[in-house]
């Protein structure tokens, strides 16, 4: 109870005190108003009453039931008290195995939460709009969100290069060290230049699907449809990510300059930042950031003397992984249930309010003003081998120094672990590494030998995507990281389609020996039918990557299952 | 507008599609029988069980039948064995999440898609046990529909209905993943919520799971179903019906897919009110009041006297236009004829009006 008083009294104060009306006169008239709206209701009341939602529901209008379903969709909107101010822990794949499920049981009131992006300083603890670090005792501190570890190799870095300078967070720290000069460059060129440039640089998506950003922002240039829309998807909701945390921090006018530059090169008039809800601090960052840019003119209207328009906003996601994908934010964004959605069509040409819209993550975005300011041969030249730039690595578990590592694309995945992170603990040994936080299972053995880079990790069925990896030694139980694992994918399915919903659910139960099959040619025949059925059939790519966990599992820990196999048949 | 029309091979077949259909569309037509759960014609295709989902060559993931639009030149595959396995692995799972599959027909009109499918790829294998989903609301007292969620495959169908065709937007899919719910406005009973209890939910429901409470009083009786098409006595949309019958006895009404002029739509009234068909109260023999101030048994010719005369007492002492006719909502357009023709040549007055006219 005691420690329940002190988090009450370290809270900041309730922000609003506006009427209901008020909020809602106040979020009818922006764009994308409903989880601006829902947020702020949640934050004057600490959850969301009955009577907030019938308002909420005549004042957009949304049918009732579907603003209840919605509202039921996300993981931190509370519908009773305590709600917001009840402490939430990350119980992710790290944090779990630190000591955050005894911080959850040591504080009143205490909620689990997914991954909250800080595996490189576990275990957070979100308590109203403020992150706190969990000691064992589950003493809270808060502290900040930390810097990438220096720069431990000669490789040139793109994104990291100057966001450890002091500052650098600040629009006077931004331009010190170069900051906006590829904004004015490019405005001094044609959206087609820009374009070309793009192109040449062969950025792609850092988001996961790595898609050709050059190519993206073509298509919404050329999209008939108007108004157009840059969004820039900061929801990283994947387990073991937190390099967007990074810049979104500490180096965030480089994402804003990232979508002016989107804006100018398709032609965008408006843009949003979708940000998950476990990041609170990083939201307040955000809004000076963008008053500041306002004030010097790089927002709003003709924009560096031009014919050139573009503002954006940000929204506050509310704990849901799937609203990271693309469809489902855009939904999200409108207020609709989030669910994935159908493609074709694409946001390209179909995206918010089925307008042109350019989707991206914040590391694509904020590698797009040091490419402008120092052209597309350079960044091309940052990666190995055929590869072009950099990825940013999200490194944590069992290496002495966990960190956000940007990476020359085909760097070894050995030179990573060993030499720049510092190897394994002291008389340890490396087991397996996850690849794309959780999405792409596990590597083990001879497929350690990767380099990092998508030709190379996907000839051994796995794929980089967001870059986030997780390292497990040899004192760890596979078979229980992959069960969380899964846990995780079954919570987080959005329930939409068969193979997914039921399949995470099934695996889940078969990883954690709750039911299924003992014996093991029928427990593998089972979980590898689920596994190729959810890979091939799912709507999303939630359903389609889970089952890398599973069939990883199967490739390099067979006698790990067998084991737990028959220990569950010990049992009485 | 002219329609541009291309072809694609569907299994070796070139087929003709005009633009805007889906490979699901084409395929039909084309006669492969794809096999669906979430979809009804009816609908914005949603792609939620992966079914239908077909081999594009050239793409390397099966695509959703259902939504993915016919393009020229496409080369597809419904039934490769990866596919159909696939498809057995899908029905296994979604048996191993029920209470059950065989349910009776007279829940609905869709019910038996699931059992049907099932029994088509042998999927009663027993694999995949685990946690069921859905739960049932038993405390839901409504006497017409059945909210038996334990039967609950989640494909949206109902609350696609309920907003796309009836508007009414009183159900949806609350929670996420396996513990997903059809629900209402705050977990309400279905009297509570903004349904209109007109049942398209329950006629859509591939399962069984939302259930017509009326015609499962007659579960037990052992006669096989009967359908008669007929029409709406209501009011003047004309919706066509399939009256169920078991025997002699009116068990059921479901609505006519191929109704021109609801397709598949019907209100509470057409829906669920048919009990007055063989009600014991219902009125055989005309009545009219004696001088005891009680009604009696009569025949025609007496009672439309009685009426006739007091018609004539009112017209006479008040004027013509102190009578005033009003239509049932119920009578068909000729015995609407008949009634303005009724009013207006025999009182002269055009006081006439029906009451579905709101
Ligand atoms: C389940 C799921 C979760 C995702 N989460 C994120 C995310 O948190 N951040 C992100 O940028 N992209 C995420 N993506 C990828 C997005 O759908 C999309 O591809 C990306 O934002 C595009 O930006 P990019 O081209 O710059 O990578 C996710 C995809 C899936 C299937
Ligand atoms: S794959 Fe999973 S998360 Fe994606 S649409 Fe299907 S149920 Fe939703
Ligand atoms: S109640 Fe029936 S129609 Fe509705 S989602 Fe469940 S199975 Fe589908
Ligand atoms: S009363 Fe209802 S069901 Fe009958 S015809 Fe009218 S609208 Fe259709
Ligand atoms: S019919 Fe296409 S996904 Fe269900």
């Amino acid at each position: 109870m005691a420690l329940a008083y002190r988090l009450l009294h370290m809270l900041k104060p309730n922000q609003t005190e506006a009427s209901t009306a008020e909020l809602i006169a106040h979020w009818q008239e922006k764009p994308a108003p409903l989880l601006g709206l829902l947020h702020a209701l949640h934050d004057r009341d600490g959850y969301l009453s009955d009577e907030s939602l019938r308002a909420v529901s005549e004042g957009l209008p949304i049918p009732l039931a579907d603003l209840y379903a919605t509202v039921t969709f996300y993981h931190h909107f509370a519908r009773t008290p305590p709600g917001q101010r009840a402490p939430r822990v990350c119980t992710g794949p790290i944090c779990s195995q630190r000591g955050a499920r005894d911080v959850l049981h040591a504080l009143d009131d205490a909620r689990e939460m997914p991954c909250a992006g800080r595996c490189d300083h576990p275990s957070p603890v979100l308590v109203g709009q403020q992150v706190f670090t969990a000691a064992s005792d589950a003493t809270l501190t808060p502290i900040p969100s930390p810097l990438p570890p220096i720069n431990p190799s000669a490789y040139e870095e793109c994104l990291f290069a100057h966001i450890r300078d002091a500052g650098r967070h600040t629009m006077a720290g931004y331009r010190a060290s170069g900051g906006y000069r590829g904004l004015e460059k490019a405005l001094q060129k044609t959206p087609g230049d820009l374009l070309a440039l793009l192109e040449e640089s062969r950025l792609a998506g850092r988001g996961g699907a790595g898609f050709p950003t050059g190519q993206k922002w073509r298509a919404v240039s050329e999209a008939t449809g108007s108004p157009k829309f840059v969004v820039c998807n900061a929801d990283e909701g994947e387990p073991g990510c937190f390099k967007d945390r990074a810049l979104l921090d500490h180096d965030l006018h480089a994402l804003i300059e990232g979508m002016i530059l989107a804006a100018y090169a398709t032609g965008a008039t408006s843009g949003f930042i979708y940000l998950r809800y476990e990041y609170p601090e990083t939201l307040d960052r955000l809004e000076t950031a963008l008053e500041e840019a306002r004030s010097d003119g790089l927002l709003g209207r003709q924009i560096g003397g031009k014919d050139f328009h573009f503002d954006l906003c940000i929204r506050r996601g509310a704990g849901a992984y799937i609203c990271g994908e693309e469809g489902s934010l855009l939904n999200s964004l409108e207020g609709k249930h989030p669910y994935p959605r159908n493609r074709p069509p694409f946001p390209v040409t179909h995206g918010f309010n089925d307008c042109p819209t350019a989707v991206n993550n914040v590391e694509t975005l904020a590698a797009v003003g040091p490419i402008v300011a120092r052209g597309a041969e350079w960044y091309r030249n940052l990666g190995l081998g055929e590869n072009a730039g950099t990825k940013l690595i999200s490194l944590s578990g069992d290496v002495r120094r966990p960190g956000n590592y940007e990476v020359p694309l085909g760097l070894p995945l050995q030179t990573l672990l060993n030499d720049w992170a510092g190897g394994p603990l002291p008389g340890r040994q490396i087991q397996a590494v996850t690849m794309a936080g959780l999405s792409g299972g596990f590597l083990a053995e001879k497929d350690l030998e990767v380099t990092l880079d998508d030709p190379s990790i996907r000839a051994c069925g796995s794929f980089l995507g967001a870059g986030g990896i997780m390292v497990f030694d040899d004192r760890r139980d596979m078979v229980d990281v992959a069960a969380q694992a899964m846990h995780f994918f079954a919570d987080e399915s959005c329930g939409k389609c068969f193979p997914c919903r039921i399949g995470t659910q099934r695996l889940s139960e078969r990883l954690s020996g709750t039911d299924g099959p003992s014996a093991w040619t029928d427990w593998q025949s089972e979980v590898e039918d689920i596994g190729s059925a959810m890979a091939s059939t799912s709507a999303c790519g939630l359903g389609v990557a889970a089952p890398h966990i599973t069939q990883s599992l199967l490739k390099y820990f067979p006698s790990q299952i067998q084991r737990h196999l028959a220990n569950q048949q010990d049992l009485p | 507008m002219i329609q541009k029309s291309t072809t694609l091979t569907i299994d070796g077949a070139e087929v003709a599609f005009t633009e805007g259909e889906t490979l699901y569309e084409v395929a039909q037509r084309a006669r492969r029988p794809i096999p669906t759960l979430c979809y009804d014609p009816r609908l914005e295709p949603f792609g939620s069980c992966r079914l239908c989902v077909v081999q594009v060559e050239g793409v390397r993931n099966p695509v959703a039948s259902c939504t993915t639009p016919a393009a020229a030149g496409m080369v597809v595959h419904t039934s490769t064995e990866a596919i159909e396995h696939h498809r057995t692995t899908l029905l296994e799972l979604v048996v191993s999440e029920n209470r059950q599959v065989d349910v009776d027909p007279l829940r609905g009109y869709a019910s038996q898609e699931l059992t049907t499918l099932v029994d088509r790829y042998q999927a009663r294998t027993g694999r995949f046990a685990g946690a069921q989903s859905g739960t049932s609301h038993s405390e839901d007292d409504n006497p017409f529909i059945l909210r038996d969620y334990d039967l609950c495959i989640s494909c949206n169908r109902c609350v696609r209905v309920c907003a796309e065709r009836e508007g009414d937007y009183a159900i949806a899919a609350g929670g996420r993943g396996f513990q997903k719910q059809i629900t209402t406005e705050f977990d309400s009973i279905l009297k509570d919520s903004s349904c209109t209890f007109c049942g398209q939910c329950v006629q859509t429901c591939p399962t069984g799971a939302l259930a017509d409470k009326k015609a499962l009083r007659a579960a037990d009786i052992e006669e096989p179903i009967e359908k008669t098409r007929s029409v709406c006595p209501y009011c003047g949309v004309g919706c066509a019906v399939d009256l169920m019958t078991k025997g002699e006895q009116l068990v059921g009404i479901q609505p006519a897919m191929d109704g021109p002029a609801n397709e598949g739509a019907l209100c509470v009234k057409g829906q669920f009110a048919f009990d007055f068909v063989q009600h014991r109260d219902r009125l055989k023999q005309p009545l009219v009041r004696g001088v005891d101030g009680q009604l009696h048994e009569t025949d025609w010719d007496t009672a439309l006297d009685r009426a006739a005369e007091g018609f004539r007492q009112v017209a006479d002492k008040h004027g013509r236009h102190a009578i005033y006719g009003v239509a049932s909502g119920r009578t068909p357009s000729e015995a609407d004829y008949c009634m303005q023709k009724f009013i207006r040549r025999g009182y002269g007055t055009h006081y006439i009006d029906n009451c579905s006219r709101a």
